[in-house]
């Protein structure tokens, strides 16, 4: 008997993905409710064996209560959604504003805000609003691997080969942590550096990073990568607020669509081989958690 | 579907808001309720009644409170808030409206 509301409940469990804390809550809840069916079938002459598989039966598919308990907990507030796109609204306002892109102040200000949502969010027991603001600190830890491949003679695959497995080591543990809560939130953590990196590949990367001709293709293309962000802003919104799952999902692939779109329009496709590898290494890493979801989905 | 069904699935949150209101309850002791105020009329796979009150919590009509009892087991009480007594109300007066409107087409075509 016990095993059997066991299996329900791990079943149960294993199909709801939402926080730990209301997850375990509700299976609590579930746990209580067959114990009391279960004592009453008892008192009506059954024994323990058929009246837990009555009481199991009479809750119904555990699969069907996930989906509706997920449905009930996986849209979020306007004021999620708002708090969720407003890093990518950060940033697109950052390079709308592209005349300010040396001014230190504006710099500050977007940082300074960041850090303290974070660290806002991480005690306010991880709210989902919290991921997209952590994808952007999964971005400077590949991007000191990339500038570390630009050190002249030979010095740069040195420090790239003590560092990269380090930093894989960090992005990959973060990615998993994240995914062992839900796959699309790591997709949807990982959607910053996809929007960043496909503008990396196409600007050039290498000895010319950061250069002057670097920047000035930042300033050139400021309209599009504006487009790109507000285009992930608008995609977040729609991840938080929506029901189903599978629009979910569906949601998050309206970001790779645009930015490949602006990407190619601005670069005219000419992304040297580097590049392309970044750009192919962030649709992976992006494509990933949303097919495994998919996978696991149906 | 059902008609019976699909007027219980539009019904569910006045029937929970007007048992919750009556006395704070948990999950089980709900079921069993509308069973026997229904003389059994109302009988539905149990699972789907949590979904329905976790819905009714996120909208604020009614609050879960984990609680002890005398025997030491534990169990989700649920109590109906300001918000929720004022839906029930408003659900409340629609439906009588509905249901004497509907008695009276009905006479009318059965005399």
């Amino acid at each position: 008997m016990v095993s059997s509301i066991s299996h329900y409940l791990n079943r149960f469990k294993a199909c709801l993905k939402i926080d730990h804390t209301i997850r375990d809550d509700v299976a609590e809840e579930l746990s209580t409710h067959l114990e009391d069916k279960i004592q009453e079938l008892e008192e009506n002459g059954l024994s323990k064996e058929e009246a837990g598989k009555i009481a199991v039966q009479s809750l119904g598919s555990p699969e069907l209560i996930a989906q509706q308990i997920y449905e009930t907990h996986a849209q979020g507030s306007w004021k999620e959604a708002l708090f969720s796109a407003l890093p990518h609204f950060l940033v697109a306002l950052l390079f709308a504003l592209y005349f300010y892109w040396h001014n230190l102040i504006w710099l500050s200000i977007v940082l300074i805000l960041t850090v303290g949502m974070a660290i806002y969010g991480w005690h306010r027991g991880k709210p989902i609003w919290l991921f997209p603001w952590l994808g952007y600190y999964l971005i400077p830890v590949v991007v000191t691997g990339i500038l570390l491949l630009s050190l002249p003679q030979g010095w740069g695959w040195i420090a790239a080969l003590i560092y990269i497995p380090l930093a894989l080591f960090v992005f990959i543990y973060i990615v998993r942590q994240t995914a062992r809560r839900d796959w699309l939130y790591a997709s949807l953590m990982l959607a910053p550096m996809l929007v960043i990196f496909s503008w990396f590949s196409s600007l050039g990367t290498g000895n010319r990073l950061l250069s002057s001709d670097w920047i000035a293709g930042l300033q050139t293309n400021a309209l599009w990568i504006v487009i790109s962000f507000i285009a992930l802003a608008g995609a977040t919104i729609a991840f938080i607020r929506l029901k189903p799952r599978r629009y979910k999902i569906l949601s998050l692939l309206i970001p790779p669509l645009v930015i490949l779109f602006s990407v190619t329009m601005a670069s005219r496709g000419n992304i040297d081989s580097r590049g392309w590898l970044i750009l192919l290494f962030s649709l992976f890493a992006f494509a990933t958690p949303v097919w495994m979801q998919a996978r696991a989905y149906q | 579907m059902n008609y019976g069904r699909e007027l219980l699935k539009g019904n569910t949150d006045s029937l929970l808001l007007c048992l919750i209101s009556r006395e704070p309850t948990y999950g089980y002791q709900i079921v069993k309720e509308l069973e026997t105020r229904s003389n059994g009329y109302f009988q539905f796979k149990e699972g789907t009644l949590y979904p329905a009150l976790h819905r009714l919590e996120r909208d604020n009509l009614i609050t879960g409170k984990w609680q002890i009892l005398p025997n030491g087991q534990q169990r989700r009480y649920y109590y109906i808030t300001e918000k929720g007594q004022q839906v029930l109300a408003n659900k409340l007066a629609t439906w009588q409206d509905f249901a004497s409107a509907v008695k009276s087409v009905i006479q009318t075509e059965t005399t």
